[in-house]
């Protein structure tokens, strides 16, 4: 998959931590529960018990105490450590976007680069003529803000 | 909140295009209707959700009512999600910092 640099609208983060690459990546995943901030980034808020990248099931989801599950992604690309690519679907009802991580080795450091792309693309109705996507919610309109 | 409102109210195809229409300039109702394959209390429901989204907004003019986009609604939407992943990674990185520290000493 090709990264689409000139792409309208990606939202585009990077954050350069102290660790050397393969302890970043696997910080990030395998562990998100140490750090990610649930109980304002979450379905579930002060209910989400844990966050699992599946890598058999293919996809990352939160789980409650009652084992009630939440997906939030399909893992489309897995490269440790350098890349992951999930097709974000927190919200079944929304159209499904793309989240691309990337962990580049600088030194004994990693910087990592997020992004968050795809609003261009149609949401499950894609085949309908008229649906627009949200290119221009995001991408058009951010300039004018 | 708006940004969930928002977000949810952009999650319908012919909202997205009622938006899109609604950006090459105010329109009616009707003028909607005539131009997208749903009916015209369709639109009009569509719009009041919008509406209530803060992403378009109403004025009479003469006896028509018209819409426009509400363009500081949309930048609410980039805003979040913005500010979501500015979270993430600050988070992220005050955890890398503190296994980093552990690992001095």
């Amino acid at each position: 998959m090709t990264m689409q640099a000139t792409e309208t609208g990606a939202i585009r983060k990077s954050v350069t931590v102290p660790l050397p690459v393969e302890k970043a990546f696997r910080l990030f995943t395998d562990g998100i529960n140490s750090w990610w901030p649930f109980a304002s980034h979450s379905i579930g808020g002060d209910k989400v018990e844990s966050v699992t990248f599946d890598l058999e099931g293919k996809r990352v989801y939160e789980r409650h105490p009652d084992g009630t599950e939440h997906d939030w992604a399909d893992i489309d690309a897995w490269e440790p450590p350098n890349r992951f690519l999930l097709n974000w679907r927190v919200n079944p009802a929304k159209p499904a976007t793309e989240v691309e991580v990337q962990f580049t080795a600088e030194g004994d450091e990693t910087r990592v680069d997020l992004e968050h792309r795809g609003w261009e693309k149609s949401g499950p109705d894609e085949r309908s003529s008229y649906d627009s996507g949200w290119g221009f919610v995001l991408g058009k309109y951010a300039g004018s803000a | 909140m708006t940004y969930a409102l928002a977000l949810d109210a952009l999650g319908d195809g012919t909202r997205r295009e009622i938006l899109e229409r609604l950006r090459r300039g105010p329109r009616a109702v009707g003028e909607l209707a005539a131009e997208l394959p749903v009916s015209r209390p369709a639109v009009s429901q569509h719009l009041r959700v919008l509406k209530e989204a803060g992403l378009v907004t109403e004025r009479r003019n003469g006896t028509r009512r018209l819409y426009r986009v509400d363009t500081d609604g949309l930048a609410e939407v980039r805003d979040y999600l913005e500010s979501f992943w500015s979270d993430v990674l600050a988070a992220f990185e005050a955890a890398a910092e503190a296994e980093a520290e552990q690992e001095d000493e």
